[in-house]
């Protein structure tokens, strides 16, 4: 029983709020003790500018693409020659996540296409405010691509929704097949995946149906495309890829 | 490292709710199925939480088997 006011050693009341408190009356420097319920995802604040920028892509009919890899998969090559072959079909335009460093920006824009460098500093992954930032300063076309090159990295990415259509995940043949068992998160979470710089191929130990196989283990949905940035084998599919996405980008509006 | 960043969300969310009350304890609720590591949480809850409102606050982590990323609940030291 507790000396001050006669109640349990834990009482309960309910504020006209709603939130639930519980006291104790034997805490540390005599202080009451509250207990809050919260019951707040943690990436609430992040699912929700995700959210503004999915809007802000669908009101402007923009296809937004979320690419991820490991660092060295090909992401700068492969959207340096879609956007040089791509000229004159679309729009494109790119968010470079990185880092430190404006290496990546620069070899964008000797390839034709506004880009605006996203610096992380210490951080490894792109959030949605970034992204909202980088948009204002981007400020892309109505109608056009948006391809949001995020940190070199198959881990943090995955976690955090930046209000893209899809996500699209680069695998290089110099990585190995069990990528995608080893970081299931990421391949469970992309759209597409394509197996880059197959050129390749005859160099390494690359077993191409074992790395299919692998990626459908986590998950049976995605796409697999083979091709190399480097040569352009392989690359129309991705280009029939991305016209199908930037078709339905335009359709998804007023569905 | 994203378990900086969602430890500044934790800490955010917690002192947000705390308005000027000290925070003695938060709970959290990590699945199996999130690439998140309780022990870096922990790691950087002790950083993250200096200074604030939080610091100094024990961190109580529930594994759950799904996806869950929750704070659940707090316990503040209401002013007497």
């Amino acid at each position: 029983m507790c000396g001050h006011c006669g109640c349990g050693d834990v009482h309960e009341h309910v504020h006209a709020d709603g939130t639930r408190h519980s006291h104790s009356h034997h805490g540390v420097h005599d202080h009451p003790v509250a207990v809050v319920e919260l019951q707040t995802r943690i990436l609430a604040k992040n699912d929700a500018l995700a959210a503004r920028n999915r809007a802000w892509f669908a009101g402007r009919e923009v296809l937004a693409l979320n690419l991820m890899s490991s660092p060295g998969a090909g992401k700068t090559t492969l959207l340096e020659r879609t956007i040089r072959e791509l000229r004159g079909q679309y729009d494109i335009g790119v968010l470079e996540g990185d880092q430190a460093t404006t290496l990546d920006r620069d070899r964008i824009r000797a390839a034709g296409a506004p880009v605006v460098q996203v610096n992380t500093g210490t951080g490894c992954h792109l959030e949605a405010d970034m992204v909202a930032h980088g948009l204002a300063e981007l400020r892309p076309p109505v109608r056009s691509i948006v391809m949001i090159e995020n940190v070199g990295n198959l881990v943090c990415p995955a976690m955090f929704d930046l209000g893209e259509r899809a996500k699209v995940v680069i695998l290089s043949v110099t990585e190995g097949e069990d990528k995608p068992l080893k970081y299931p998160h990421m391949f469970r979470a992309a759209s597409l995946m394509l197996i880059n710089k197959i050129d390749l191929l005859p160099h390494v130990d690359f077993d191409l149906a074992r790395v299919s196989a692998n990626a459908r283990e986590v998950n049976p949905d995605m796409s697999v495309l083979r091709l190399s940035a480097r040569t352009g084998e392989g690359i129309e599919q991705w280009y029939d890829w991305l016209r199908r996405e930037w078709m339905a980008a335009g359709e998804a509006t007023f569905a | 490292m994203h378990e900086l960043a969602l430890t500044q969300e934790i800490v955010a969310i917690v002192c947000q709710a705390a308005g000027e009350q000290r925070v003695r304890q938060v709970t959290l609720e990590i699945g199996q199925l999130t690439c998140v590591t309780p022990d870096a949480i922990e790691f950087c809850f002790e950083v993250v939480a200096k200074g604030t409102l939080a610091e100094g606050a024990r961190l109580n982590i529930r594994r759950t088997s799904g996806e869950e990323l929750m704070v659940t609940t707090m316990e503040v030291e209401e002013a007497i």
